[in-house]
């Protein structure tokens, strides 16, 4: 079924925040942000800024009326900087004006005197200075310190994975407006309704029932708005507040890459055993997550990389130890994959190193350590209805590896300075918030008495197609057209105390709650005409908006039926909640069993380089997937080629850098370069695997937004390999991303 | 693209003064254009020499444009771009601004038979021009054959950079009707889709040529 939104998509009609008409009297604001990257502020000047015609009002930390605090996991970072600054780009004054122009000259002429101190900006050296964002955390399972004695070949390394810039296309912003006595109504471009809501009415101090915020959808989000749209829509409302009138809030792309934390680098050892057959044994990762200045989800993407240490295998003894290590970055915050790509990449470099060793090719060890049923992982949860091997087989089969790693050869014996490379990569993703309480939702359904429904959720639409799949499961539950059914927007009013569309899990959580309420209606409708029509309630079915009798049609149809429901006083509502059941995780032990489910998938990828340039071509990319049965097939195909170029782009072209002194260098579309047409693989072929019905998932379906995403490492993996045809003998060191120049320097070294 | 200009890749067709050559002929003195403030550039404007003996600005000037086969009057400051007045005066939000700067596409409308950045285009510059933005592309309420295909073949996502890269192969079908993949890649090589949909964009756009 089609998403809605399209329509207006394409028609140009589509609202996101800065589409709205806006009203009489609207302002607009700018942020004056830090321009160091450590140090205390000494003066905040504002008098010429206040002088420019159009100005209305300056606004500092002096001027919140509630708690200057925008923290979520940890109370730990300020909405405005009152006196220390933490990293460049940290906002210290909101400047509202007539127009967004006028703000954005007043914000040149505020001046900011600070005393400077060092910054640091490596995670390592971080660690090494004890600024660790909370306890390190360690998973694990067996005991590494025996099982070395028993590995044929032991492997260690350290890996490097960068950054990653979220650039939605449409950049944070909000709009904000004054409702009477004191209430404010937020129109945020947010993943998260309920944290805008929560974290405006800490910081300007209204009860949350004060504060609407409203969400139509995201022009992208990626994580990138799970907690960090949150402060320029309580700078909106701060500034609406101060000054009685309502203001917008739009942030230019150079200000939200240089203001907004993006995808956790990490820096990670590695140690890994196998025996002689190439069954790993042990294994030990320590990962330096770079959490930037803030908490923010770090310690959450955290637990995620400890999570998905071992990825698709089965590793009898592993001691995983992560540490979030706080630097003078912008607050790195959540990022498609959450942690889990991180890890994934660890592992898959052990095994690499380890193959290197012994000779073998890195695949044969990836498929000799498959989980399978009844494994456990390091953290307790036992796999049931695993399906990576079967996803490893269909591949293997469907698109002939054999035939492919053959063509690979010839062609490198062909050809001298181009060569080939052929690299598989299994990924199995836990489903679920890995933080249990965030596993709720809540929908609440309205049928008018025309026959028309209504469904409002906490899931937020982002591109990810979450609306088309709510309108299948309202209209498969309720027995009605899809055209009957509207998805409307994300209101905290509608729905309250939402977890945020993020951990794929919006359509699983938020469709359930969906289905209850709508079971509930449906239900007393049954009832209604079975009296109506003096049957028994189970010989009554709805289908298509007909009302049937023992499978026959009827004279009733679903409007006339809602109708004559409404004047005999039968409720047309229902709200519902679900909560994902037999989810828990004690984090004292570090064991439980958090996930719902997981997804499978594995991805065979053939790079071809350029040895003289040191530029590649992703020629062809073959997925087998597991998504049980697709609610929308069309719309997870999207999915899982959307995330697979999204995680190509993170392993082998973007690349952030910032100066030694914190500074974003990496800060425009011009110099931070994201997937274009020609960099997406040539061809991707993507298979889902059949009869593949996950009975306790949503109408059988399985989450899919992020999974796909980590078969980018493939497209790293198959790079390397191309480079080892080129030249067997070179050193290359785990880091990603694979820009042409790494690549020239680890084939040409000095 | 073939058979059509390519502004983009060529440079403007301006006839007046583009925004680039504009602000360097200002900022040809001692200042670096990046540093002048706006109002030190518009102090400048006032002595500037102007290419062809009329002098526009800094005040509003009247302009009439033709858009969608629509014309629309605006007053505007010479230095506000064609993206802004269609946003911001004209309500026509369906043309979207991503980057600001020429990089991502999500801004591109058609003048005179060629795919242009409306943030880069001066909306003077586009006065006497036919102009076509995806709000024109539906004609008595019912969508064009692309649009319906850009719905039939999931040809996005989020939808942010949809107008862009319907404007885009709009152009090219203008021109090209039956396009090879080559020729659709390049057509919309200069947009940006972060959802990375991009094959999908390929088969909404060979499937309308079909």
């Amino acid at each position: 079924m089609k998403n809605k939104d399209t329509n207006l998509h394409v028609r140009g009609e589509s609202c996101f925040v800065d589409d709205f008409p806006c009203p009489a009297g609207v302002l607009h604001a700018a942020v004056k942000s830090s321009a160091i990257a450590h140090g205390t502020i000494k003066r905040i000047q504002i008098q010429n800024a206040e002088k420019l015609p159009g100005v209305k009002r300056i606004l500092c930390a002096p001027d919140i009326p509630g708690e200057n605090q925008i923290g979520s996991i940890i109370q730990d970072e300020q909405l405005l900087a009152d006196h220390e600054v933490h990293f460049i780009g940290q906002p210290i004054a909101i400047v509202v004006a007539e127009t967004a122009e006028i703000a954005r000259e007043a914000v040149e002429l505020i001046s900011i005197a600070y005393k400077e101190k060092p910054a640091v900006v490596d995670a390592r050296i971080a660690a090494k200075n004890g600024q660790l964002i909370a306890p390190p955390r360690t998973f694990s399972c067996g005991d590494t310190d025996l099982a070395w004695a028993q590995c044929e070949t032991i492997s260690s390394g350290s890996t490097e994975t960068g950054g990653q810039e979220h650039l939605y296309l449409e950049t944070q912003g909000a709009f904000a407006s004054l409702k009477e006595d004191g209430g404010l109504q937020l129109i945020s471009s947010t993943q998260g309704p309920t944290a805008v809501q929560r974290i405006a009415a800490r910081v300007l101090d209204l009860p949350m029932h004060k504060i609407e915020v409203d969400v139509l959808r995201l022009g992208g989000g990626f994580g990138g708005k799970e907690d960090q749209a949150t402060p320029w829509a309580v700078m909106a409302g701060l500034a609406a507040i101060c000054v009685r009138r309502p203001v917008k809030l739009i942030l230019r792309r150079h200000e939200d890459m240089i203001m907004t934390g993006k995808r956790h680098p990490y820096s990670s050892d590695f140690k890994i055993g196998l025996t002689q057959d190439g069954k790993i044994l042990a294994y030990e990762a320590t990962y330096y997550q770079n959490a930037g200045a803030a908490a923010d989800l770090s310690t959450a993407i955290l637990e995620r990389t400890l999570f998905h240490a071992s990825n698709s295998y089965y590793i009898p003894n592993v001691k995983a130890t992560a540490l979030s290590c706080r630097t003078n970055l912008p607050p790195n915050t959540a990022f498609r994959g959450f942690g889990g790509p991180q890890a994934m990449f660890v592992i898959e470099s052990a095994i690499v190193a380890a193959a290197e060793k012994m000779g073998v090719d890195a695949s044969s060890i990836q498929e000799k350590n498959l989980l399978k049923d009844g494994d456990e992982l390091p953290y307790g949860q036992i796999m049931a209805a695993c399906r990576i091997k079967p996803c490893w087989q269909h591949n293997t089969e469907r698109f002939n590896w054999h035939e492919k790693q053959r063509d690979v050869q010839e062609f490198n014996q062909k050809n001298k300075l181009v060569k080939k490379g052929f690299a598989c990569m299994p990924v199995t993703f836990g489903i679920s918030f890995t933080n249990t309480s965030l596993n709720q939702a809540g929908a609440l359904v309205h049928v008018y008495n025309d026959g028309s429904v209504s469904v409002s959720t906490g899931a937020v639409e982002m591109g990810q197609g979450v609306n088309a799949k709510l309108r299948t499961v309202a209209a498969r539950t309720l027995g009605v057209n899809p055209e009957s059914v509207r998805i409307d927007s994300t209101n905290t009013g509608r729905v309250a105390n939402t977890s945020p569309t993020a951990a794929s899990s919006g359509a699983d959580l938020n469709g359930h709650a969906t289905r209850i309420a709508c079971e509930q209606i449906r239900q007393r409708l049954i009832e209604f005409a079975a009296a109506t029509l003096k049957t028994e309630s189970e010989n009554i079915t709805f289908e298509n908006s007909r009302i049937l009798v023992s499978g026959r049609e009827n004279d009733l149809t679903w409007n006339s039926l809602v109708d004559s429901a409404y004047w005999a006083r039968v409720s047309l509502s229902a709200q519902a909640h679900y909560a994902t059941p037999k989810i828990h995780f004690d984090k004292s032990k570090e064991k439980g069993h958090p996930f719902a489910y997981y997804s499978f998938g594995t991805a065979a990828v053939i790079a071809r380089l350029d040895c003289i340039r040191g530029t590649f071509i992703i020629e062809s990319v073959d997925i087998v997937h597991d998504l049980g049965t697709s609610l929308a097939p069309k719309v997870d195909l999207g999915q899982v080629e959307g995330a697979l170029v999204q995680g190509i782009g993170w392993m082998a072209m973007e690349d952030v850098v910032f100066s030694e002194n914190g500074q974003l260098l990496a800060n425009t579309l011009s110099t931070y370069k994201i997937p274009d047409i020609y960099f997406a693989p040539e061809k991707i072929q993507t298979h889902f695997l059949e009869n593949a019905a996950h009975p306790a998932g949503l109408f059988h379906s399985k989450a899919i937004g992020e999974p796909p995403f980590m078969y980018g490492i493939g497209a790293w993996l198959a790079i390397r390999n191309a480079m080892k045809a080129f030249r067997p003998q070179a050193e290359i060191p785990f880091t990603a991303p694979f820009t042409p120049e790494r690549v020239l320097m680890a084939l040409y070294p000095k | 693209m073939a058979h059509s200009k390519d502004v983009k890749k060529n440079g403007p067709i301006s006839k007046g003064v583009s925004r680039r050559g504009f602000l360097k002929g200002l900022g040809a003195t001692s200042l670096g254009v990046a540093a002048a403030s706006k109002s030190e550039l518009l102090a400048k404007l006032e002595h500037a020499p102007s290419p062809n003996g009329t002098l526009l600005g800094k005040n509003a000037v009247a302009l009439t444009l033709n858009i969608n086969g629509k014309i629309h009057q605006v007053k505007v400051e010479p230095r506000i771009t064609l993206a802004e007045v269609l946003r911001d005066n004209l309500g026509l939000t369906g043309t979207k601004t991503g980057c600001e700067r020429g990089a991502c596409g999500a801004c591109t409308v058609i003048m005179e038979g060629a795919t242009i950045n409306a943030c880069m285009t001066l909306a003077v510059d586009a006065i006497g021009q036919k102009i076509e933005t995806i709000e024109g592309l539906e004609s008595d309420g019912k969508l064009s054959k692309l649009q319906e295909s850009f719905i039939e073949n999931d040809g996005l996502q989020c939808g942010f950079c949809t107008p862009g890269i319907i404007m885009s192969s709009k152009n090219l079908l203008d021109t090209n009707p039956k396009p090879q993949l080559e020729e659709v890649k390049k057509a919309v090589s200069g947009h940006i889709c972060r959802c990375g949909t991009y094959p999908k964009v390929f088969e909404s756009i060979l499937a309308a040529g079909k």
